[in-house]
């Protein structure tokens, strides 16, 4: 079984490129979640191994979402997706317990490298 | 219209432009306008508060956007449909953020709201007593305006 891998992101082509790398890669992308409420609702749901969580999206944003999903569970792993000037975010997000980032645009090479790291290979 | 207002977004529609479509955009002189008007068929629209504050429009053809949704998706696309159009306010949106980064480099902390996308030929956006600075980029699929219309915000209108 592939490792499975959750996409939060409000843009629909940042979701649809996310995935496309990740499939690519051999990896299994469960669900997509549009907003940082929808992640939280999904992952106690799903528990997938990784979850990619973009900043700034509506409803509940990716810093708040990192923080709840960390409280009721410490171990899941978290990759923020940032767009370039959102440097202190990330640095709050790293210290609430996301373990590493992607930045916009993003290199496909990057974001395997990132994923492989915290989960290994699919 | 202050340069260091305009700047910003010269360097980062210079940096992403050539980021997402792998070659390095042209550019054509800056235009001053009065306030803001387009011509163009696709307009996408940033709200920018804080610091400073006004609207910054994205605007080009939809034979433009058609191409630049094409390049960044990877394949081309048969018609502007919600991914394509997520695309393009993804481009957009990654030159603001940029630019906001760069703003607040120069101690001028901003927010921009998400974009909006207007469809339509002579659309009229005021940005009432905003001046605007029109910034051309040529690139291989057409050309691609970022209109900056953006003032120093006084402590009166808080």
């Amino acid at each position: 079984m592939p490792k499975n891998i959750m996409i939060t992101d409000d843009a629909l082509f940042m979701r649809v490129m996310l995935k496309t790398i990740l499939v690519g890669a051999g990896y299994s992308v469960s669900h997509e979640a549009g907003n940082g409420e929808e992640a939280l609702n999904l992952y106690r749901e799903h528990k997938p191994d990784l979850v990619l969580m973009d900043i700034t999206m509506p409803v509940m944003d990716g810093l708040t979402a990192v923080k709840e999903i960390k409280k009721e569970f410490p171990d899941c792993n978290i990759v923020m997706c940032t767009a370039l000037g959102q440097k202190n975010t990330v640095v709050e997000a790293i210290r609430s317990g996301a373990k590493d980032f992607i930045v916009k645009p993003f290199q496909a090479e990057r974001v395997i490298e990132s994923v492989q790291k915290i989960i290994g290979a699919p | 219209m202050k340069v260091e207002y305009v700047n910003p977004f010269v360097s980062s529609g210079h940096k992403i432009l050539e980021m997402i479509l792998q070659e390095k955009p042209g550019r054509d002189k800056l235009t001053a306008l009065p306030t803001v008007f387009t011509s163009d068929q696709l307009n996408i629209t940033v709200g920018v508060t804080g610091a400073i504050q006004g609207t910054v429009i994205y605007g080009m053809s939809l034979v433009t956007a058609d191409k630049v949704a094409s390049v960044m998706i990877g394949q081309p696309i048969k018609t502007f449909d919600q991914l394509a159009a997520s695309a393009i306010a993804e481009l957009c949106n990654m030159i603001s953020g940029n630019a906001l980064m760069l703003l607040s480099e120069a101690g001028l902390v901003c927010d921009i709201a998400p974009p909006t996308l207007i469809r339509g030929s002579n659309t009229n956006i005021s940005t009432m007593d905003i001046p605007a600075v029109v910034i051309p980029f040529v690139i291989s699929q057409g050309e691609f305006k970022i209109t900056v219309g953006l003032k120093e915000r006084h402590v009166a209108e808080e």
